[in-house]
């Protein structure tokens, strides 16, 4: 069997073989020219502080932030950005509707990211954000496509920046700085249900049952943990990660447990 | 402490720990049994399901219940349709039924001022003009016009009432605006209403074409469903196919670009394509679809009075490869502003064996002058390649405000419709003659008013009595100068049952209060086919009753108690029961009552306890003859209809005088006119005001910059809007858009009230318009 013309193969193979030579020389030498190259400092690893120091300090917080090995969230330069914008259960509140409400958005978008959804640059993972001098709250569903169809903010002209997301700052425009009676631009009598009440202190022991509903709230750990966490609600052990290992949900409207004779004279199930 | 207290205690720590659970209490600690009750508002809430009612995608929500009155929302995960998901409109919507200004009492214009007066009093009044009126000018001098959101025993009474008991034909619903041609393409190409596939499909399909909507703001959880099947399976694509980019195109795979009324054009390419390439699926063209030519050069059916019927003529496959020939790609990019290479491609894609394809498109494709023709051409693409009626082959209309998705059609709440047929046909208007139990003569043969016709007769002077009940005219209405003028002056008597005040109401000359949604049992319809039955589970406010009490009232205050037999508590089921009587028939059987209260809505044709998901198809139809894979049984000839359908002009094109075109449609956080979304303060902040959009580039030659004020002006008026560059849409050079939810902006009065000749739908979302800048920015 032979043929008066090579075989297309073998020639298309020399030619990877040489160009597989010239690229891993080249690959050698900026190896071994960065290897030599003086060495910039070493980042210091930041110690992320809270933003409100709860009763005890929260233990490997760093591990939350660690997004992958050998990164960690981008903390501010100044302690006082650092304490920028704490999130309180008061703000959590302001933002939603009623326990369980998809939170509005509470900082000022572009005026393309109303089109372009981009939320998910900063709210997978979470960090610090220069733009809005806080701290990146994430989300515990970043699998939905498409944020802003249930979260929605104010229209760009009346945006309010992060700074302004706190009842108290708002709650004059429509009741006046003295409270009272909203003015005219209220448009609802509507109220809620009452909040899960928050405990004052925690006990050791005992690990508290699940308060609310888990739908598209399934990542404890989004919204129990890191710095963007409201601090009332912070988990002091986040290093533990699967929370609902110990904390469970209760199922609303469940009977209490009964049991069933099966005792053959009781009438119990055939 | 005693046996007795001890045990107490523990109970009410237990009971405690249940309900609050995070008001835990340390071990050791010594409480006084008084510090263990509940505090006084622990959240008691109970859920009831209910169907979302503020758009045609049918959400399943559970509603937050608390001393009576609607706290909080969740998606119901038990809902096939949303699957636990809803959209802010969602999730908000029970705000709606909290606006502080409700109308909780009827009123009646005394010296041109509405002042409230007891409801039974209004009601007296009502029937008392209605009937004088009739006897006065004849039946035809009055009419009602109803919504495609209203529910379905709603358009049932309001149909028997006007065609049973009155015996005129002058019933239209907002359906008729919203999903006419729709309903009419539907008629013309498979002879029966009613979607083909089902949302399933979306959990099947391989490619999704999005023909001229936005599904990501106009259906936002069917739009997420699609994006889920995605991340199932990435090689899934989306295909944007619009007049401009929009959140819809930046989640989608592809965006294609093309002007207005292009949809036509660009679907005859791609049958083109197919026919050139040779994708047809012969065996299935051969068994199963016709080939009909109907009548051309329709006209823009501008003051049109009556509705084209245009039963078309036989033609046959080389007719139809004749009359293709004419539209290759090259001349469908010159039409369209898509290029040929990009039909080519979408042909490819409906032309691939290995693929399902869902087309979607909603009303930008209805409203237009060719708008029944428009659907016809985008089934004629699926059944030339055999992609219908099986999981994830689907060409779908999403129109259907809760129920104008041929659930209000059917109810027979229409000029022309009947619950069960036409009221041209003779059979038909025995049928329901039979069941109302009045006269076969009682029921006209002729057709009503189409909407824009009933509102010009209006203007002329015919019609003196309009009773309009769940939906906004005086801001919907194209050309809306022309008919807000019409119904101000003149010598008629305008009733109007809303729940907040809208411009309509400004136009009333009685107001009745009416109680909506969660305040009154219903049931409503969804666009696939899926009707959904909810409770009362909210009082309404002050003297507020639903639509459908409205009806029986004024009923029997003009002597048609007979006719109007329900008690009050059971009404929705005495009238369900009697609707059904209209839908025995596999093709569009109902079902019981007792089935929708149980299940997370029903899909009909329901028969024998079994859902049709896809109709048409022997394997899942019970109406479809099994000896064939398919049968379209609409038609006589059980063949599915290819319409020879030739591109015609849009009615109107920018020109030098109104170099812009100016394309309206909806923003997610509102609904229609605004009037529930605009009173839920979180929706009214996210978005408070109509705005117009335009290309940078347009902006700049016009000196426009972000957040000015613009005047748009057409042939018909003119409407000042705040101008955004690269916000939400993001139109190409020489269009525009703005949203129409906005009764302080009221857009529809720059648009054109031409309307589709076949379906009578209207031309209303799109124009040629001029633009000039008037002010600087609006505000900071």
């Amino acid at each position: 069997m032979t043929s008066p013309e090579r075989h297309p193969t073998g020639s298309l193979l020399r030619w990877f073989l040489v160009a597989s030579a010239i690229t891993a020389a080249v690959a050698v030498r900026v190896a071994v020219k960065r290897a030599l190259a003086p060495r910039p400092p070493e980042t210091p690893v930041v110690n992320v502080p809270l933003v409100i120091a709860p009763a005890e300090p929260i233990r490997a917080e760093a591990q939350v932030f660690r997004t992958s090995a050998g990164t960690v969230a981008i903390a501010p330069e100044q302690p006082r950005e650092r304490q920028a914008h704490p999130r309180t259960a008061a703000t959590y509140r302001f933002l939603r509707a009623y326990p369980g409400a998809p939170p509005r958005i509470p900082h000022a978008l572009r005026p393309e990211e109303f089109r372009t959804d981009a939320c998910r640059t900063c709210h997978r993972r979470g960090g610090y954000s220069i733009r809005f001098a806080a701290y990146v709250p994430v989300t515990p569903h970043p699998e939905r496509g498409i944020c802003l169809q249930c979260h929605v903010g104010e229209d760009s002209l009346m945006a309010i920046p992060v700074a302004a997301a706190d009842p108290n700052s708002r709650c004059p425009q429509c009741h006046g700085p003295s409270g009272g009676t909203p003015k005219a631009s209220a448009t609802l009598t509507w109220s809620t249900s009452v909040w899960p009440q928050i405990p004052a202190t925690t006990p050791d022991q005992d690990p508290p049952a699940i308060p609310h509903d888990l739908q598209f709230r399934e990542n404890c750990l989004t919204c129990h943990s890191g710095p963007a966490a409201v601090a009332q609600i912070r988990t002091k052990h986040p290093e533990r990660a699967n929370c609902r290992q110990c904390h469970l949900a209760a199922t609303q409207g469940a009977e209490p447990f009964a049991r069933v004779t099966t005792a053959p004279d009781s009438g119990g199930p055939s | 402490m005693s046996d007795f207290d001890r045990r107490s205690f523990l109970k009410k720590l237990g009971a405690l720990s249940a309900a609050t659970a995070a008001t835990s209490v340390a071990e050791g600690m010594v409480v006084p049994a008084d510090a263990l009750q509940p505090p006084e508002r622990q959240p008691a809430v109970t859920w009831k399901k209910a169907p979302c009612r503020l758009c045609g995608v049918g959400c399943g929500l559970l509603i937050g219940l608390e001393n009576g009155r609607a706290v909080a929302v969740k998606g119901d995960p038990d809902s096939p349709v949303s699957k636990g998901l809803a959209c802010a409109k969602g999730y908000y919507s029970v705000q709606a039924l909290y606006g502080a200004d409700r109308i909780k009492r009827a009123m009646v214009r005394e010296n041109g001022k509405l002042t409230e007066v007891p409801l039974s009093k209004a009601l007296d009044l009502v029937a008392e003009r209605l009937k004088e009126t009739a006897e006065k000018h004849g039946k035809d001098s009055v009419a009602l016009y109803g919504s495609a959101q209203w529910t379905i025993p709603d358009a049932y009474l309001a149909a028997k009432l006007f065609k049973g008991g009155l015996g005129t034909n002058n019933v239209e619903t907002s359906s008729r605006l919203y999903a006419a041609s729709a309903m009419a393409g539907l008629q013309t190409t498979f002879g029966l209403d009613g979607a083909i596939g089902c949302y399933e499909d979306i959990d099947h399909a391989d490619v999704f074409v999005l023909w001229d909507i936005n599904l990501a703001e106009t259906d936002p959880v069917l739009f997420s469903r699609m994006l889920e099947r995605r991340r199932v399976d990435p090689a899934v694509r989306i295909i944007d196919l619009a007049p401009r980019l929009s959140r819809t195109s930046y989640a989608a795979d592809h965006s294609l670009l093309h002007v207005p009324h292009a949809a036509l054009a660009i679907a005859q390419g791609i049958c083109n394509e197919i026919v050139a390439r040779k994708w047809v699926q012969r065996d299935f063209v051969a068994n199963h679809v016709a080939f009909r030519r109907g009548k051309t050069g329709l006209g823009n059916g501008i003051d049109a009075d009556a509705l084209l019927a245009d039963e078309g003529t036989q033609a046959s496959w080389d007719d139809f490869v004749k009359f293709i020939s004419a539209y290759e790609p090259e001349r469908v990019q010159q039409i369209s502003g898509l290029s040929a290479e990009s039909i080519r491609w979408l042909a490819s894609l409906y032309g691939d064996p290995l693929r399902k394809v869902m087309s979607v498109w909603g009303r930008n494709v209805n409203q237009d002058v060719r708008g029944t023709w428009t659907n016809n051409v985008l089934y004629n693409i699926h059944l030339l390649v055999g992609k219908v009626a099986s999981p994830g082959n689907s060409p779908f209309c999403t129109t259907g405000q809760p129920s104008g998705g041929c659930a209000v059609h059917d109810a027979g709440s229409l000029a022309h419709t009947l619950p069960a047929g036409v009221v041209q046909d003779g059979g038909d208007r025995g049928y329901a003659a039979g069941i109302w139990e009045v006269p076969a003569a009682k029921i006209d043969p002729r057709p009503g008013a189409p909407l824009l016709s009933m509102f010009r007769q209006l203007e002329r002077g015919d019609l003196r009595f309009l009773w309009i009940l769940a939906t906004d005219p005086m801001l919907s209405l194209p050309n809306l100068d022309r008919y807000r003028k019409a119904a101000s002056k003149g010598d008629h008597f305008i009733v109007v049952s809303e729940a907040y005040p809208t411009p309509t109401t400004d136009a009333a000359d009685v107001v009745l209060p009416t109680a909506i949604w969660l305040e009154r049992e219903g049931i409503y319809g969804n666009a696939e086919r899926r009707l959904q039955h909810f409770d009362q589970i909210v009082a309404p406010p002050g003297d507020a009753i639903g639509d459908t009490a409205q009806l029986i009232e004024v009923a029997r205050r003009l002597g048609f108690e007979k006719l109007f037999p329900y008690e009050p508590r059971a009404a929705v089921e005495q009238v369900w029961a009697e609707y059904t009587r209209f839908h025995g028939d596999p093709r569009s059987q109902l079902p019981p009552i007792a089935d929708l209260r149980g299940r997370r809505g029903v899909l009909w044709p329901y028969v024998g306890g079994r859902e049709t998901r896809w109709r048409y198809n022997s394997t899942y139809d019970p109406a479809a003859d099994a000896r064939a894979a398919y049968d379209f049984y609409g038609h006589p000839d059980h063949r599915a209809w290819i319409w020879l359908r030739p591109y015609e002009p849009a009615a109107e094109s920018p020109d030098r005088e109104y170099p812009f075109w100016l394309s309206t449609g909806a923003v997610l956080e509102q609904w229609g006119g605004g009037a529930m979304t605009q009173r839920i303060p979180a929706l009214h902040h996210a978005l408070p005001h109509a705005y117009v959009e335009m290309n940078q580039d347009d902006a700049g030659d016009l000196g426009i910059r972000n957040h000015d004020m613009v005047r748009l002006a057409s042939r018909r008026g003119s409407v000042e809007l705040e101008a955004r560059v690269g916000y939400r849409s993001q139109p190409p050079r020489g269009q525009l858009f703005a949203p129409v939810f906005d009764e302080t902006r009221p857009v529809n009065r720059l648009m054109l009230d031409a309307a589709c000749p076949i379906s009578g739908q209207p031309d209303a979302s799109k124009c040629a318009v001029r633009m000039e800048r008037v002010s600087a920015r609006s505000s900071p």
